[in-house]
């Protein structure tokens, strides 16, 4: 469930009706016309509650039906009329043009994340938030014709019927007419009440909520070292803690509900003794009155409902406020093209870059000449940039300064799909999708035939472990789970590259996970990936690229050395340092202590 | 309503409620007393028109009184009645979840990491919180569905029989209706929410993959899946509301109190005007009958909301339904009596049909030696190290710790001799020392700072801004994976157990930290009994004794020397290790 955001307060009614207007998109009119329907059969429920009170007049004291006959047609007339244009104005739910679409704004809101600048899209916390979106968008945007006809005939009917008494005894038109809208500035008093104790609680179960992860992530660490009851204990506290917050917030929650659904009730009954009174003096009707009564008691029900629903409001705003945030996202600016570059090296030049909402710049100045079909290595502790490097070059974001260039045209004036095409990456993290082995190969070039994939697979040393499978490239890869090993997956995730033939190779520690057995088909299958192509490698394992063209150690952010292994090992500096720590390790055994 | 097909459905939700069931019929009876209470202030309200009819110069002071004291209480109950079912179904999210966490304490590890801690906390926490919006808000609704129409029907009946029979009959056509609306809508809401879930899963996978997707095709294939879990949905969405759109929006117009008032208006209007009705009581009739069909329009949102606890309900009910694992009685349980452990003729299976993961294995490890694991990827090896502690029974066969089989002793005694590492390092969101100090609580300040000295931790951690007092995990400092590994083996130090289990302990290390870890497993080792899981062969070849497995069987066991000698399975790893180490990329020269 989305919570109404921190420093919550209320959109305006305007903003919202452009909001849900521009949700509705080339559906606009219907729905606009479906909420002007739901709003004149309230009108007409009212007229033909309003009814009553001629009809009464006919019949009490003194009953006569060919007086009443007319008012009794009338106000079946309006009842009808109410229902059917009711019905007609809830087609928008019940034909399915609700439906169809949130299915088109989901795919909208889908496209928009396609677009938007990766970086954006792997802070994480955007990342739940857009889950969320895409997820729940359909199933908040359903109550908007349920929910606004629930303000219809809370707010619109009894309005009507006032304005109609008015016309019976003004007094009571009167007291009818400043009753009913004393919900409003009621209602906005509490809703503020109401964002607080949702974030409060909300604090309080995700508070909760990573508490259970980590009991359940420590379970073999507290089993193995005694201490589930002392950890359950904390776990108990923290869901002690989380029934407090509930029950405060349901007493607190609950008192201006009480308070009220009381004063509107108790106004209905204002209005009865008043009514009452009058007829007491013998200054009103009691025809009048009656009618009145059955009118008005049917009233608290509709108004208790809307009070009760109005959570669902705010859910309505929070994601027609993010669905709007969302799509304004502009994604990464595109420049004129200068035409696709004639070779792939890849230059870095004079780059600045700070993640957004961080202090201090990831990168500093970095520049760097990779050349093309050759091999670089990027080496240098954990958060001195590496990876950070890669990222831009396949620009999930733009550096502040500088720029980066391959063949010498700066990557900004390329298209995504032009870029994406000149670049494979193979990652420590295999995504494999639950789908054949074959579409999850395929993937990396949709138009490829099923020989294509194949000769891929075979030359990233698939093919064998794929046909021995099941049901060969067709098995689905949710079918075998964790039978495919880490190094089975990664071979696949080579076999895509492989397919997608791009001239420029990014590796991310591709073998850091897998044991040594698949490291060695893994390697392989790397060594025919790389072939004839321009490569950027980061690896731990520092023999792994001792072989490579161009070392670059890289440390908070800048290049500090660059140059081969051997001219690295004999200037002495940081690598010969880091090698000569992994070359003690290796020979370390047990028991030799 | 439909109340058989419901009641089916709805054992589940009602089953589960058991813990909090007499607040729930507490919270049912206060509704039910508001929803006669509101009735109540109806029919005082009708007594006031009666007296006023009767006697106009008189301002009807008792029963307008006593109108608006009922409606008073009216709320009061009702208020009392929401509460009550609040308290009690926060009540219930606290229960279940300390059931589950205590079950998850005794059942198989082996099943908490199949399903996977982010599953598990899922049930624990969504699944049980989806259970709140049923306990908490429907049962006084239902409490007043029922109550509600037949208290009107009794008192319609005293004033008028004819006006409550029309009444009745307009509501029997709307249940009529709301029955011929819910037909088959048990299956339709399982596709809808099967869809809905499916939806779910593609706009997860579709947003965390994307990041790896857009590098080959600009996320093309995952938008399609997308996509196509879209207009399935959709599809779902629009077959129901062809199938019940009708019916039910049929039903909300009925239900509604505009043809009730019809009827009653209109039947009453004529019985009047031929003297066979008085005006007093068709008003009362008015005042009280026309909201009796309108009560049950809840259930059918309810009814909805039934259906997708149910889901809920099913995977906490699945969890729990999970075997615990048997435990000895205090007074068969055994100690160990050594620092060996012995596996004989052991046989495992994860699932009671499935295939067989070890077979036949049988081992001896003698007290203060050091045994290696090792074996290609499946062979079997890390499953023998989890099967010590019990993340599994074993399907045939033994595994004896100090002489004493492990399913006779108390987990806690099995736990306080042998103590684990594992691959995974997991640090707790709580300070440093504490972290440390996890499964020997009474140790002091010293001696945990000399563990963390063996360990190669003790330098780094004094250079963190609160030292051993610094809390670790999200809002702590950020340890590199290093660091990490040597809290959790200063943590093994401090415990001191007589038997040591590894689980690829040096796989993650990053190059910088490597030579502090292995100082730090030096000190941990010594003078134990080591079982070890190892992958990096170089450093097991002065193990006492390897255990070489494949497929599930015990393939060879001795020495290194005599093992690589021999030509075997052991060879063929050892050389591809050797391979792997020597290793470079050549990249465009190869």
């Amino acid at each position: 469930m989305s919570i109404p955001d921190p420093g919550h307060r209320i959109t305006p009614l305007r903003e919202t009706w452009r909001q849900l207007m521009a949700s509705a998109r080339s559906r606009a009119p219907r729905l606009r016309a479906s909420l002007i329907g739901l709003a004149l059969a309230a009108i007409a429920q009212g007229l033909a509650l309003a009814c009553l009170m001629p009809l009464f007049q006919a019949l009490i004291p003194r009953a006569s039906w060919q007086a009443a006959l007319p008012w009794l047609l009338a106000m079946t007339g309006l009842m009808l009329a109410s229902t059917v244009i009711r019905w007609w104005a809830q087609g928008f739910d019940y034909r399915g043009d609700m439906v169809r679409n949130t299915h088109e704004l989901r795919s909208e809101l889908g496209a928009q994340l396609r677009r938007i600048p990766l970086e954006v899209l792997q802070d994480k916390r955007a990342g739940g938030v857009n889950a969320t979106l895409l997820g729940n968008v359909d199933e908040t945007l359903s109550y908007i014709l349920t929910i606004a006809n629930m303000m219809a005939t809370a707010l619109l009917t009894p309005v009507t019927v006032a304005l109609a008494a008015l016309y019976f005894d003004w007094r009571m038109g009167v007291v009818l007419l400043l009753v009913f809208p004393l919900l409003i500035p009621l209602y906005r008093w509490r809703r503020p009440a109401y964002g607080r104790g949702m974030r409060i609680l909300a604090d309080a179960n995700e508070r909760t909520s990573s508490d259970i992860l980590e009991y359940a992530q420590g379970l073999p660490v507290l089993r193995a070292t005694c201490c589930t009851g002392e950890k359950a204990q904390r776990l108990q506290a923290s869901f002690t803690h989380l029934e407090k917050i509930q029950t405060i917030g349901q007493r607190k929650g609950a008192k201006p509900n009480l308070i009220l659904a009381t004063v509107m009730e108790l106004a209905i009954l204002l209005v009865v003794f008043l009514g009452a009174w009058f007829v007491a003096q013998g200054s009103l009707d009691i025809a009048v009155l009656a009618a009145l009564m059955v009118i008005v008691v049917r009233f608290g029900e509709p108004l208790a409902t809307f009070v009760l629903y109005s959570k669902v409001i705010d859910l309505i705003e929070a994601a027609l406020g993010k669905i709007d945030a969302l799509l304004a996202i502009e994604p990464l600016p595109q420049q004129a093209s200068t035409g696709m570059p004639g070779e792939f090296s890849i230059g870095f030049i004079g780059v600045e870059f700070a993640y957004a909402g961080q202090p201090q710049s990831t990168l500093k100045g970095f520049s760097a000449q990779l050349p093309a079909r050759r091999m670089s290595a990027l080496v240098g502790p954990s958060g001195s940039g590496k990876t950070t490097v890669t990222r831009l070059l396949m620009r999930h974001a733009d550096p502040q300064a500088g720029r980066v260039l391959i063949g010498g045209v700066d990557i900004r004036t390329l298209s995504p799909e032009q870029l994406n095409g000149l670049i494979s990456v193979v990652f420590q993290d295999v995504y494999l999708f639950d789908d054949t082995i074959l579409a999850n190969i395929r993937m990396a070039r949709p138009d490829a035939s099923d020989e294509e994939v194949e000769a891929a697979a075979r030359a990233a040393y698939c093919h064998e472990f794929i046909t021995r499978l099941p049901e060969g490239y067709r098995t689905r890869v949710g079918d075998i789970g964790g039978r495919l090993s880490g190094g089975e997956r990664q071979r696949i995730s080579i076999a895509r590259a492989m397919l997608k033939n791009a001239p420029i190779v990014v590796l991310d520690e591709p073998t850091a996970a897998l044991d040594t057995e698949s490291e060695v088909a893994v390697q392989r299958a790397i060594d025919a990936l790389v072939r004839e192509r321009t490569v950027i490698v980061i690896a731990h394992r520092l023999s792994t690229i001792a072989a490579a063209d161009q070392i670059l150690v890289i440390d908070e952010g800048r290049v500090v050395e660059s140059g081969r292994h051997a001219e690295l090992l004999a200037g002495n500096g940081r690598y010969a340092r880091m090698w000569q720590a992994q070359q003690s390790v290796k020979h370390w055994r047990v028991g030799e202590t | 309503m439909s109340d058989r097909q419901g009641a089916g459905a709805s054992t589940g939700v009602w089953a589960v409620m058991r813990p909090v069931q007499g607040q729930i019929r507490f919270a049912m009876v206060l509704a039910g007393l508001a929803a006669a209470c509101a009735l109540g202030a109806l029919a005082v309200l009708a007594w006031a028109v009666a007296a006023l009819l009767a006697e106009p110069g008189r301002w009807p002071w008792l029963p307008l009184g006593l109108a608006a004291a009922l409606t008073v209480l009216a709320f009061v109950l009702r208020l009392s009645a929401f509460n009550q079912s609040h308290y009690a179904a926060f009540r219930l999210e606290t229960r279940l979840r300390t059931d589950l966490a205590g079950h998850l304490a005794r059942v198989p590890l082996g099943y908490v990491q199949q399903i996977g801690s982010g599953a598990l906390t899922k049930v624990m926490m969504d699944d049980v919180k989806a259970l709140h919006v049923f306990v908490a808000d429907s049962t006084p609704l239902y409490a007043r569905a029922y109550v509600s129409p037949v208290l009107t029907f009794v008192l319609l009946w005293w004033l008028d029989w004819r006006l409550a029979l029309v009444a009745t009959a307009v509501l029997a056509v709307g249940v009529a209706v709301v029955s011929l609306a819910m037909r088959g809508s048990g299956q339709m809401m399982q596709r809808y929410h099967a869809a809905g879930e499916n939806v779910s899963k593609a706009v997860v996978e579709y947003v965390q993959a994307m990041p790896v997707v857009r590098t080959f095709d600009t996320g093309t294939t995952t938008f399609h899946r997308y996509q196509r879990a879209l207009d399935a949905f959709m599809d779902v969405v629009l077959q129901w509301y062809r199938m019940a759109g009708f019916s039910s929006r049929l039903s909300v117009a009925i239900l509604n109190p505009l043809p009730t008032l019809a009827v009653l208006v209109w039947l009453g209007g004529w019985l009047i005007s031929h003297d066979t009705l008085d005006a007093a009581t068709w008003l009362a009739v008015l005042l009280v009958g026309t909201g009796m069909a309108e009560s049950l329009l809840p259930l059918m949102s309810l009814k909805h909301l039934v259906a997708k606890t149910q889901m809920s309900i099913h995977r906490i009910q699945e969890v729990m339904a999970e075997p615990e694992l048997p435990e000895p009685d205090m007074v068969q349980a055994k100690f160990p009596k050594d620092a060996s452990v012995r596996f004989e003729a052991v046989d495992f299976r994860y699932t009671a049909d499935g295939e067989l993961v070890l077979r036949d294995v049988s081992f001896d490890v003698p007290p203060g030696s050091v045994t290696a694991l090792v074996g290609p990827s499946g062979a079997g090896k890390t499953t023998v190290a989890r099967l010590i502690p019990r993340f599994w029974d074993v399907s045939a066969g033994r595994i004896l710790v100090g002489g004493v089989d492990v399913r006779q002793m108390q987990p806690d005694v099995l736990m306080r001799h042998v103590a684990f590492v594992f691959q995974d390092t997991f640090l707790f969101a709580d300070t440093i020392a504490n972290n440390i100090r996890l499964g020997a609580e009474g140790a002091t300040m010293d001696e945990v700072i000399a563990a963390a000295r063996a360990a190669q931790a003790h330098e780094f951690i004094e250079r963190l801004p609160q030292g051993y007092d610094t809390p670790v995990g999200e809002r702590g400092v950020f340890l590199s994976g290093g660091q990490r590994q040597r809290i959790t083996i200063a943590r093994a130090i401090l415990q001191n157990r007589p038997i040591l289990v590894l689980d690829e302990a040096t796989a993650f290390a990053d190059p910088e930290n490597e030579a502090a870890l292995v100082a730090a497993l030096s000190n941990l080792m010594r003078g134990k009994t080591v079982l070890m899981v190892a992958h990096r062969l170089s450093t097991i070849r002065d193990a006492d004794q390897i255990l070489v497995f494949d497929q599930g069987r015990l393939a060879e066991r001795g020495r290194h020397g005599a093992l690589v000698a021999q030509g075997g399975v052991y060879a063929r790893l050892w050389n591809s290790y050797e391979q792997a180490q020597d290793w470079a990329l050549m990249g465009a020269r190869a």
